[in-house]
């Protein structure tokens, strides 16, 4: 079945943004087609810039560029499906 | 080669070793994966000796040439230096022939080893031509930038979560700069940090500055071996929260070796976590060189990070050193702050009683061999972390001003001392 289109939000005003995220995907979702599903969902555009798969854990490394409330609501929906997303600099916060 | 490079030759992908100039910039576009900087070892050997460190001021800068700066520093100049201490007393309570501590709870002017990072970071600053500095941070990192800033004369935005406790944030706040509270999971938070470091020409000491702050940990392992009369330690215990502090540890060691200011060296190197965050120590434990991202719970604060950026990098190193993982629970953590301050007089913060619970467990289970030596990496103050052991560091006993009452409550002691 066709995923169904989700609400994006309005995005006439906002710039562009381009960004780069390490997602990780638990065991449940590695078989998924994730990243097909998300650019049918939200009107963003990805690269994959580098990945590994093994049977505990998958590690993308994606590019999301689009209008910053699209590509806003993509990285929320990726975290509701259980993905953990983080910037390509993880641990911006220190102690 | 940059102009002004002064020991540097470039920055340098960690996983395709692409060469990148030497600007404010931490990630290989071709990649993603973290540069980090390159030096001129064959010129450094000519420069750097032990007679020319020892003829230097007592700081960190004393191994300058290892230190990402191209001229002379010029943020945190008397930072380093602490003291390496024999802590026989507390060798003998852990069951190990020899034990030092590397105090950077005395580190100067913060009290954390964060003070090393943050004066290169910033010193690079000034020479990259930024005039305002960033960073995200929970703690210590921010304490310390937001000092080093006001002394060094530049502008500082500090952004913090905003349900940080009150000392906290104070910490920060009376040195003057710009402190952000943001409203909003770790997650957001460290996003919108991220997009932050990206659009806006500041210095973001642990984002865009990443290859030079991270360099300044160097300091910390290139003392431990001049304060051992130029020798490397068997073994050393170091707190993991990115990984960063324990590969730049072993990278000094390294470089020592390879400049000939010590005698070549087996040393292991073991890391430590507390088990509500220990994404690093259970992946080593399992003999895995990945590790599962976690959601941290502990009360060691500033080790809490799920996602530790250096973590493969750390694996890496315990493996080619032989070194192991530990971690331990909160209990075991406030019973090695109380150790440490009860054998040698070192009040530690959560991340001292991370080090020391996990090194009793290294010693007891042999990882450590009994008849060897080690060195224990103490990176922050235990001021800082009074919450976590408050209701845990026994209690007071009141008496009216009364001498009766004082002789009263000596003869109620078990071991109460004889009087004379």
């Amino acid at each position: 079945m066709p995923p169904k289109k989700s609400k994006t939000p309005a995005a006439s005003a906002a710039p562009p943004t381009h960004t780069r995220l390490w997602l990780m995907y638990p065991p449940k979702l590695i078989t998924n087609p994730v990243i097909w599903e998300l650019a049918r969902k939200f009107p963003v555009v990805t690269n994959v810039r580098q990945a590994s798969v093994t049977d505990e854990i998958g590690i993308v490394c994606l590019e999301i560029g689009g209008e910053r409330p699209h590509v806003k609501a993509a990285i929320k929906w990726l975290e509701k499906i259980g993905i953990k997303v983080e910037p390509v600099e993880i641990s911006v916060i220190e102690s | 080669m940059e102009k002004h490079a002064g020991f540097m030759k470039a920055l340098k992908c960690r996983e395709c070793g692409r060469e990148y100039p030497l600007t404010a910039n931490h990630v290989c576009e071709f990649d993603f994966g973290p540069l980090e900087v390159v030096y001129d070892y064959d010129r450094i050997r000519h420069s750097l000796t032990r007679a020319s460190i020892q003829a230097r001021p007592k700081s960190m800068w004393r191994f300058r040439e290892l230190l990402p700066v191209a001229g002379e520093p010029t943020v945190g100049l008397e930072v380093g230096c602490t003291p390496l201490l024999k802590a026989d007393r507390l060798a003998r309570r852990l069951g190990i022939r020899e034990l030092w501590i590397k105090n950077d709870a005395v580190n100067y002017p913060t009290l954390s080893f964060k003070d090393r990072v943050v004066s290169v970071a910033l010193s690079r600053a000034k020479e990259l031509g930024f005039t305002t500095v960033a960073c995200a941070s929970t703690g210590n990192l921010a304490n310390s930038v937001a000092a080093n800033a006001a002394a060094a004369g530049l502008n500082a935005y500090v952004f913090i979560p905003s349900d940080l406790e009150q000392s906290k944030v104070v910490n920060s706040l009376i040195y003057g700069g710009h402190v952000i509270g943001i409203k909003g999971h770790y997650d957001e938070v460290n996003r919108l940090c991220a997009e932050i470091a990206g659009k806006y020409p500041w210095a973001f000491v642990n984002v865009n500055m990443r290859p030079y702050y991270a360099e300044g940990s160097k300091s910390m392992g290139l003392e431990i071996v001049e304060q051992l009369g130029w020798r490397i330690p068997a073994h050393t215990v170091v707190c993991m929260a990115s990984g960063s502090l324990l590969t730049k540890i072993y990278k000094s060691y390294q470089e020592a070796m390879k400049l000939g200011l010590a005698p070549e060296a087996r040393p292991r190197i073991h890391g430590a976590q507390a088990t509500g965050c220990s994404p690093i120590s259970t992946a080593q434990k399992a003999g895995m060189d990945f590790f599962k991202p976690v959601k941290p719970n502990t009360i060691a604060k500033s080790l809490a990070i799920g996602t530790p950026a250096d973590g493969f990098y750390a694996l890496r190193v315990m493996k080619d050193t032989g070194g192991s993982a530990e971690d331990v629970s909160d209990d075991e953590i406030r019973d090695g702050i109380k150790l440490l301050a009860e054998c040698e007089g070192i009040f530690a913060e959560t991340a001292g009683g991370v080090t020391v619970g996990v090194a009793r467990k290294l010693i007891a289970s042999g990882a450590i061999p009994a008849d060897d030596s080690a060195v224990l990496c103490i990176t922050g103050n235990g001021l800082k972390t009074l919450d976590a052991v408050v209701g845990h560091a026994g209690y007071t006993r009141e008496i009216r001003p009364s001498l009766r009452e004082f002789e009263a409550l000596l003869d109620a002691e078990e071991h109460a001392p004889a009087r004379a």
